[in-house]
């Protein structure tokens, strides 16, 4: 299969995933237990899409606000959509990475690195390159992190340990049903 | 945009194939043949090449500036010349009212009005000042992925057509089903090919 019919037909992987990282941050209130690294902060805030369906059928739901309960987007969770973009803080090793992901293509949007004490204008090469292999280095990290996350994921997903947890999920989109 | 400095957004590649053993010298060989080249002092419409990702007028990347440890980072230029097309219609018709009143006609003919819009096109298209774009990536040659920051896809397009020109090598967007196969052994990776989407209520 090529790219083009692959991102069609497997875009459904990313969006699964990303709600699924929803539910998983939520159950120990905003931690993942990532194997081999530890305690992972995750926090999903301010703005999400969500969609369901795909072609003519295909719709949207555009969530934005600070501090919300994202009680829109649960709502929308109980009418059978999807993450589809997700504002998410993601904080390890005293590190704190903010970016949005839009999950059908694995897209880091919007991605601010966490500060460090590194200077940005400098004309020196030397110095240039100090700033440049630190940036990269942020930049792994955290694809390293989500990659992990992912991982988690895709091996249960293709696993029958996936039954148990579609369930788990299944009553947590139910509790927003009942909120 | 936002390799260099501020936010950033990007997608990941995996890059397909090795490179020869005189890895820097083949980099530094294929970089310079494929560098960018001005067209402001030409009429050309477009050029696509590489600069360096902290200078858009860089092209000589003196003391081998797109090496950052084992990374690969450049940036890709594409200038182009274009002409909105309410100019272009603007200009058209203003060319074929010109006319009839030369001629002394009350209708312009449909192969004479063809002939004028090329006509048109290609005069503004040369008046034109080419526009820049600028696309920075980040090649780890380690594991052999990159970064590259844009979710444009005409850009990603015209990535992996000038990557595949300049390096020989092929790139493949890690999108979650792609990446699922990178992580996944060889029986699970079978179980991916077959899974459908669930649903969550």
């Amino acid at each position: 299969m090529d790219l083009v019919d692959l991102i069609a037909e497997k875009r459904f992987l990313g969006q699964e995933f990303l709600t699924w990282l929803w539910w998983k941050s939520e159950e120990r209130g905003g931690v993942v237990a990532l194997p081999g690294e530890g305690d992972i902060v995750i926090v999903f805030e301010k703005h999400m899409l969500l969609e369901y369906g795909e072609g003519d059928t295909n719709e949207k739901l555009i969530c934005r606000g600070l501090q919300t309960e994202l009680q829109e987007a649960r709502t929308g969770l109980t009418m059978g959509k999807k993450l589809e973009q997700a504002r998410i803080q993601l904080t390890y090793n005293d590190y704190e990475w903010n970016f949005t992901m839009a999950a059908a293509l694995m897209e880091f949007r919007n991605v601010k690195l966490p500060k460090t004490a590194g200077t940005e204008n400098s004309n020196d090469p030397e110095e240039r390159e100090g700033m440049l292999l630190e940036r990269i280095h942020l930049f792994e990290e955290l694809i390293r992190i989500f990659l992990e996350l992912y991982r988690v994921f895709i091996k249960v997903r293709v696993t029958d340990a996936w039954r148990d947890e579609l369930l788990k999920i299944r009553e947590w989109v139910a509790l927003a049903k009942r909120a | 945009m936002g390799f260099v400095k501020g936010t950033a957004a990007f997608v990941r590649f995996s890059v397909e194939g090795d490179l020869p053993e005189n890895v820097w010298d083949f980099i530094a060989e294929r970089i310079t043949q494929f560098a960018f080249r001005d067209i402001d002092d030409t009429y050309e419409e477009e050029s696509l090449g590489w600069v360096s990702v902290t200078n858009m007028f860089d092209t000589d990347f003196n003391y081998a500036s797109y090496a950052a440890g084992n990374y690969v980072t450049l940036s890709m230029r594409l200038d182009e010349r274009k002409v909105s097309s309410a100019i272009v219609k603007k200009f058209v018709a203003k060319e074929e009212e010109r006319i009839k009143k030369e001629k002394e006609i009350p209708k312009i003919s449909r192969s004479m009005r063809v002939e004028i819009k090329e006509r048109i096109e290609s005069e503004l298209m040369r008046k034109a000042l080419p526009m820049p774009s600028v696309f920075d990536l980040c090649w780890n040659l380690e594991n052999s992925t990159l970064l590259f920051f844009s979710t444009n896809q005409k850009a990603q397009a015209l990535l992996e057509d000038l990557f595949k020109d300049t390096f020989g090598l092929n790139i493949m967007q890690q999108i979650p089903y792609v990446c699922g196969e990178h992580l996944l052994d060889e029986e699970d990776r079978d179980k991916l090919a077959t899974i459908t989407p669930d649903i969550f209520v």
